[in-house]
C-alpha cells in the first residue's frame, strides 16, 4: 500500500470512498425518481437482469403522473396543503404567544407548567392518540378538518423555540418599550416578532412538515376517507393499484418535492433559528 | 417638569431586603444623581422611580400626583438604559417617534418632535441609519433623543455612560449637562462613578446597602461628609483614615508607633480614651510640617497638574498625598504630614458618624 501513502492518493481515496457513499444513499432516492417517469410495465425491465439503463428514465413517459391527477391526487394535495397551512398559521400565532408568555411574564407554577410542555414534545404520538381520539370525537369533529388542525396547533417543541428565542431578548427592549406605553401584545407584535424571524420561519416550517407528514392520526380521525391528506392518499394508492409502481412513486416523489421546495429558500432561516442566535449586531 | 417626592419606599425580593425605607425629595429642575457602590440600590431605586419594579411599601408623588402604582407608561417619566436599548431593526426616526407610534400621534407632530429633538442633539443626518450602523456615542444619543420625545416631567438615566470609553464619557457628561441646562427638567442620573457624580449633579444622593447615606451639594459632601463612609467614597484620590483616641486635655493621639498628638478645631470629641477616626483629604496635608506624620514614599503618580505620592502603612490602606509643584519626590523619600486644624475630620469608630 505504498502509494497511498502520497497526499494526492490519500485523497483521491477518501473522496471514492465518500462518493460511493454518497451514492449508496442518493441510489435508491434516484431510482424512485426515474421509476416514476416510465411506464408501470417497464419499472424492473433492466433490473433482472440488472443493467445500468436502470438508472435512466428509459422509455421515458409521463403516463404515471397524468394518471395521479386523474385519479383525484391534485385534490390531496390541496387538503394537505389547507391542513398543514392552516397549522402552521394558527401555531405560529399561539405557540408564539405561549413562549412569549413564558419568556416575560412571571406567574405561578411558571417552571412546571414549561416543564410539561417540554416533555409533552418528547412522548412519541402513538401514546396519546386514542385518548385524543376520545376527546376529538366527543367533541364531534370526526371526519371534519378540524380534527386535523386543532389538536396540531398547540405544539411543545415551538413553545420551547419561542421560549428560548424570546429568553434571550434584553429585557431593556420590553421595559423600554413598556415606558413608550406599548401593551405586551404591541411589543410582542412590534419589538419581538420583528427580532425573531429566523425562529418564526424554523416554527412554521416544522409546524407544516410535522403536518405534512402525519399518517396515524389522520388515519384515525377521518375514517370516511373522503378528505384525505397526502400521506393516506399515498398509502391507498400502493392497496388499490398495487400494480401501478409508476404511479406510486410518483406519488412519492411529490409528496417530497413540496416540503423540500418550501424549505430550500429558507433553509438558513431554519438553521440559524434552530440554533438560535439570530440576534448578534 | 415637576417634583419629585418618595418616602417609606421599601422594596424586598422575598426575604431581601434590598432598600430598608428611602424618603427623598426633588425639586423640580433638579439633576440629581444617585450613587453608591454596586448592588446598594440605587438602579431598584430608579426602577421603582420608573415602575418597572413593584413597590414593597412607601409612596412615589410625581409633581401632585401620587404614582406609586400607576403604570410606567402613565408617570411621566422617560429612561434612558445602560444598554441603550434602541430597537436593532428600526431606525434612528423610528426608534425615536415609537412611542408616539404606540399612543397614535398624528404623524405631523410626531415628525416635528422627532426633527426637534434630532436638531438639539445634532442627529438630523442619522435619522435613516439602524442602530447598528452608528457609534456607541450616537446610539446614546438617540436613546436620549427617544426620552426627549415623550417631553417627560422626569428624566430617568440607569448608568447611561458606563459603555463608553473613558474619552466619550467625559464628552458626553458635558453634554447631558448643557441638555440639563437647555431642558431645564427633572433629571435623575444613576451612576457608580462618583466623578460623573460630582460634575453633573446638582445634588448627590449617597446609597450604600440600599439605605441613603447622605444628600447634598456635591462641594457640600466632598467638604462636609455627615460619616465614614461618604468621606471615603467621594473624592479620589480617596481621604486617608488613621485609627487614633481622643487624648487627655483636647485633641487626638494617632495610633500607632508614632503617636502624634494632633490638635483640633471645632469638634466636639467624645471622653478621653475613646477610639475614633481621623480623616485628611490627599490635598490636605501641610507637607514639610515639623510636627508631622513621618511617612516613607513608596510610589509616585505624576498627573501633570499634581503629583500623588503613596506611603505604605503596615495597617490600613497606603496614605495618598496630593502635592502641588512638587516634581522632585521620589520613592524612598521622607515625607512630614502635618494635618490642618480645620480640614481634618474626625469620626466616631465604632458608629462611623462625624464629630463635628
Amino acid at each position: 500500500m505504498k502509494h497511498l501513502s502520497t497526499p494526492l492518493a490519500r485523497k483521491i481515496a477518501l473522496y471514492v470512498a465518500l462518493t460511493l457513499t454518497a451514492f449508496l444513499f442518493v441510489l435508491p432516492l434516484w431510482w424512485a425518481i426515474i421509476s416514476s417517469f416510465r411506464p408501470n410495465d417497464a419499472i424492473f425491465r433492466d433490473l433482472f437482469p440488472f443493467s445500468l439503463r436502470a438508472f435512466l428514465p428509459e422509455p421515458f413517459s409521463l403516463d404515471a403522473y397524468v394518471g395521479i391527477f386523474q385519479r383525484g391526487f391534485g385534490g390531496i394535495i390541496w387538503n394537505t396543503l389547507l391542513v398543514s397551512g392552516l397549522t402552521m398559521i394558527f401555531g405560529l400565532v399561539v405557540n408564539g404567544l405561549a413562549g412569549f408568555a413564558f419568556a416575560i411574564f412571571d406567574f405561578p407554577a411558571k417552571n412546571t407548567i414549561l416543564a410539561v410542555i417540554v416533555v409533552s414534545f418528547m412522548l412519541p404520538f402513538e401514546a396519546i392518540a386514542m385518548p385524543l381520539y376520545g376527546v376529538v370525537q366527543q367533541l364531534g369533529w370526526i371526519d371534519r378538518v378540524a380534527a386535523l388542525v386543532v389538536p396540531s396547533i398547540a405544539n411543545g417543541l415551538a413553545v420551547f423555540l419561542f421560549y428560548q428565542f424570546f429568553r434571550q431578548v434584553p429585557k431593556d427592549y420590553y421595559e423600554a418599550a413598556r415606558l413608550e406605553g406599548a401593551s405586551p401584545l404591541r411589543i410582542l407584535w412590534s419589538v419581538y416578532v420583528p427580532l425573531s424571524m429566523p425562529t418564526c420561519i424554523s416554527a412554521g416550517l416544522m409546524l407544516f412538515i410535522f403536518q405534512w407528514e402525519a399518517f396515524l392520526w389522520p388515519l384515525l380521525a377521518m375514517p370516511a376517507q373522503e378528505f384525505k391528506v397526502i400521506q393516506v392518499g399515498m398509502a391507498s394508492f400502493q392497496e388499490q393499484y398495487t400494480t401501478a409502481w409508476n404511479e406510486l412513486f410518483g406519488v412519492a416523489v411529490i409528496t417530497a418535492l413540496i416540503p423540500i421546495v418550501l424549505l430550500l429558500p429558507l433553509q438558513r432561516y431554519y438553521v440559524q433559528g434552530l440554533a438560535g442566535s439570530g440576534l448578534k449586531g | 417638569m415637576a417634583k419629585l417626592e418618595i418616602s417609606g419606599l421599601r422594596k424586598t425580593f422575598g426575604p431581601t431586603e434590598v432598600i430598608p425605607g428611602a424618603d427623598l425629595e426633588i425639586e423640580d429642575g433638579e439633576f440629581v444623581v444617585f450613587v453608591g457602590p454596586s448592588g446598594c440600590g440605587k438602579s431598584t431605586l430608579l426602577r421603582m422611580i420608573a415602575g418597572l419594579e413593584e413597590v414593597t411599601s412607601g409612596t412615589i408623588r410625581i409633581g401632585d400626583q401620587d404614582v406609586t402604582r400607576v403604570d410606567p407608561a402613565h408617570r411621566g417619566v422617560a429612561m434612558v438604559f445602560q444598554s441603550y436599548a434602541l430597537f436593532p431593526h428600526m431606525s434612528v426616526a423610528q426608534n425615536m417617534g415609537f412611542g408616539m407610534r404606540v399612543n397614535r400621534v398624528p404623524r405631523a407632530e410626531a415628525e416635528a418632535k422627532i426633527r426637534k429633538a434630532a436638531d438639539i442633539l445634532q442627529l438630523g443626518p442619522l435619522l435613516d441609519r439602524k442602530p447598528a450602523q452608528l457609534s456607541g456615542g450616537q446610539r446614546q444619543r438617540v436613546a436620549i433623543g427617544r426620552a426627549i420625545v415623550r417631553e417627560p416631567a422626569v428624566f430617568l438615566f440607569d448608568e447611561p455612560l458606563s459603555n463608553l470609553d473613558a474619552e466619550l464619557r467625559v464628552q458626553m457628561r458635558i453634554e447631558l449637562s448643557a441638555l440639563h441646562q437647555r431642558l431645564k427638567s427633572t433629571m435623575i442620573y444613576v451612576t457608580h462613578d462618583q466623578v460623573e457624580a460630582m460634575t453633573l449633579a446638582n445634588k448627590i444622593v449617597v446609597l450604600r446597602a440600599g439605605r441613603i447615606e447622605q444628600v447634598g451639594a456635591p462641594l457640600d459632601l466632598y467638604d462636609d461628609p455627615d460619616n465614614l463612609f461618604v468621606a471615603g467614597f467621594i473624592g479620589s484620590p480617596r481621604m486617608n483614615f488613621f485609627d487614633a483616641t481622643v487624648a487627655e486635655g483636647g485633641g487626638v493621639v494617632l495610633a500607632g508607633e508614632t503617636a502624634l498628638h494632633l490638635p483640633l478645631e471645632g469638634v466636639s470629641l467624645p471622653a478621653p480614651g475613646s477610639e475614633v477616626v481621623v480623616g485628611c483629604r490627599p490635598e490636605h496635608f501641610v507637607v514639610g510640617a515639623e510636627m508631622g506624620l513621618r511617612m516613607n514614599v513608596t510610589a509616585v503618580e505624576h498627573l501633570g497638574t499634581v503629583s500623588v505620592a503613596y506611603a505604605a502603612r503596615p495597617e490600613g490602606d497606603p496614605v495618598a498625598v496630593e502635592l502641588q509643584d512638587r516634581r522632585d519626590v521620589s520613592p524612598g523619600d521622607q515625607l512630614a504630614l502635618g494635618f490642618p486644624p480645620q480640614r481634618t475630620l474626625v469620626f466616631d469608630k465604632a458608629t462611623q458618624s462625624r464629630l463635628r
